[in-house]
């Protein structure tokens, strides 16, 4: 219990912070050239970010974070 | 996916310029630019030392671009896994003799080895359907659904996401959701939690089929920072409810003085089992909280990606992850990509290597290494090139190397301190990647 609290609080601080200081980051959408390319994706290579979540969900307690780690497969 | 995302910018670059000039936008051209299918196909060779699991697999995701940013993702995926794998038995100075999971015959593992299971073998067939759709101007739907299937295992699941832009779309914040109901059919059905491993033909302990249902919810922000960097925060939870065994995975009962294997005598004209070993037992639910977070930095043409992962849950299993890949172009067409992944994590609440026959079973016990406590490195390299007519080739190679270590306090008896307890895993990875469009 103590953990999820410990998250609950870095979420609202993280969010609180995320709301007040998203506003005066970013871009003009004119200056959106190098955000536009391919390898600038935040998953640039989704088959290769597939295989490894399958990969690792097979040997690892973990799955997920990036996207759902549900399951799917008989080998966890 | 990303080449579409280029391409759509690209289109509304090409009409936003259009219109400040005063021209008429080039609107066919366009149209027949989206409207294209875009493949990536990969080839994939995973080979564990020691005879272990190796597996094989090709995999293709399509997805078909329509005007109005719609967008149709297929994918496919066939895997054909053979090799070992350890069972969940301790070592031992003699040989040890184990019931098959089908229950129809015995295997004796040597002397002095971490026991395995050779039997491994499995194709597994495993299709997506994904589809997106704009909801007004600022808003996207995606919807879609999975299903695979193995020998032994069925998995149906769907999966629905909202992502809302703000701040003239530098801020995207989304919302996952994702429900998977899986079906486990093992081999001579699925085990009673802690009963023995019995002699040939005995089947009496196993229960047949059992179900897994899986809900994950993903609560994420992606932000532009600059001109050259973004940022994404996700927080996920997931929960699982059913039947959460290995149904293949047993604990050893030892002899609380020796820490040995206690004998076990078949019963006369059968074969069976050599010494006492108890099905594992996991609890029915599991509760997971992950916080991820991404960077990709670009720098004069190099793209810097780093992501960390922490990751709890109430099986008291706590984890870090940390992935950093370097993108480095060679030329215009072509790029290496060192890849870097750190992760380690403490074992379960219940894991255990071995059980004392002295005292009552416990009521959650399991041997499996991927419950222990290890730290693993992946260490890579990819090479990437680009075709004249954009297409892509690529390949990787990659070693996954995990060392784990059993806690004191888990040892029992005299003699187990000096055996290898934990079943260390290196692998390599090999894949080959062709992306065109169609």
């Amino acid at each position: 219990m103590k953990k999820l609290n410990t998250i609950a609080s870095a979420l609202l601080v993280a969010g609180l912070a995320g709301l007040s200081g998203c506003s005066s980051m970013g871009v003009e959408p004119w200056e959106r050239d190098i955000m536009a390319k391919d390898e600038m994706q935040l998953t640039s290579d989704p088959l290769e970010a597939a295989i490894d979540d399958h990969i690792y969900f097979s040997k690892e307690a973990s799955s997920g974070g990036r996207g759902f780690g549900g399951g799917g497969c008989g080998c966890n | 996916m990303s080449r579409k995302k280029s391409k759509s910018v690209a289109a509304t670059l090409t009409t936003a310029t259009c219109a400040l000039l005063g021209t008429t936008s080039t609107t066919p051209v366009n149209a027949q630019e989206e409207d294209e299918w875009e493949l990536d196909t990969a080839l994939l060779y995973y080979n564990e030392d020691g005879n272990r699991v190796q597996d094989i697999s090709f995999k293709m995701l399509a997805n078909r671009n329509f005007i109005d940013d719609r967008v149709l993702s297929l994918s496919l995926g066939v895997d054909s896994l053979t090799g070992a794998t350890p069972i969940g038995a301790i070592p031992f100075a003699g040989p040890q003799t184990f019931t098959s999971p089908s229950g129809n015959q015995v295997r004796t593992a040597p002397p002095g080895e971490i026991p395995l299971d050779p039997s491994f073998l499995d194709t597994r067939v495993a299709l997506t359907a994904n589809w997106q759709q704009p909801l007004g101007r600022l808003s996207s739907f995606n919807a879609g659904l999975s299903a695979s299937s193995e020998y032994d295992y069925l998995h149906l699941g769907a999966n629905f996401k909202l992502s809302r832009d703000f701040n003239k779309r530098n801020t995207t914040v989304s919302l996952g959701l994702a429900f998977a109901a899986d079906e486990l059919d093992p081999v001579g059905g699925a085990p009673t939690p802690l009963t023995p491993m019995l002699d040939v033909d005995d089947l009496s302990n196993r229960m047949g089929n059992q179900n897994k249902d899986v809900m994950d919810v993903v609560l994420g922000v992606s932000q532009i920072i600059n001109q050259n960097l973004i940022m994404q925060f996700n927080y996920s939870f997931s929960s699982s409810d059913g039947y959460l065994n290995d149904p293949y995975k047993i604990v050893s009962l030892v002899d609380p003085v020796t820490g040995d294997p206690v004998p076990r005598i078949p019963t006369p004209g059968v074969d069976g089992p050599s010494h006492e070993y108890r099905f594992e037992s996991r609890p029915g639910e599991r509760t997971k909280h992950s916080l991820f977070g991404q960077a990709k930095y670009y720098m004069n043409g190099k793209v810097l990606d780093a992501s960390y992962r922490y990751m709890t849950d109430d099986w008291d299993i706590d984890s870090h992850t940390v992935d950093v890949r370097f993108r480095w172009p060679i030329g215009d067409r072509s790029y290496l990509e060192p890849h870097f992944r750190y992760y380690t994590q403490t074992h379960a609440n219940f894991y255990r290597t071995s059980l004392d026959s002295s005292l009552p079973l416990p009521p959650h016990a399991s041997a499996d290494y991927r419950l222990g406590e290890f730290d693993a490195i992946t260490l890579g390299l990819k090479y990437g090139w680009k075709t004249e007519s954009g297409n892509e080739w690529s390949a990787r190679l990659e070693a996954y190397s995990a060392d784990g270590s059993v806690p004191a306090n888990l040892l029992i008896g005299s003699n187990q301190g000096g055996l290898e307890m934990y079943p260390d895993l290196d692998a390599i990875i090999a894949q080959f990647s062709y992306s065109f469009g169609w």
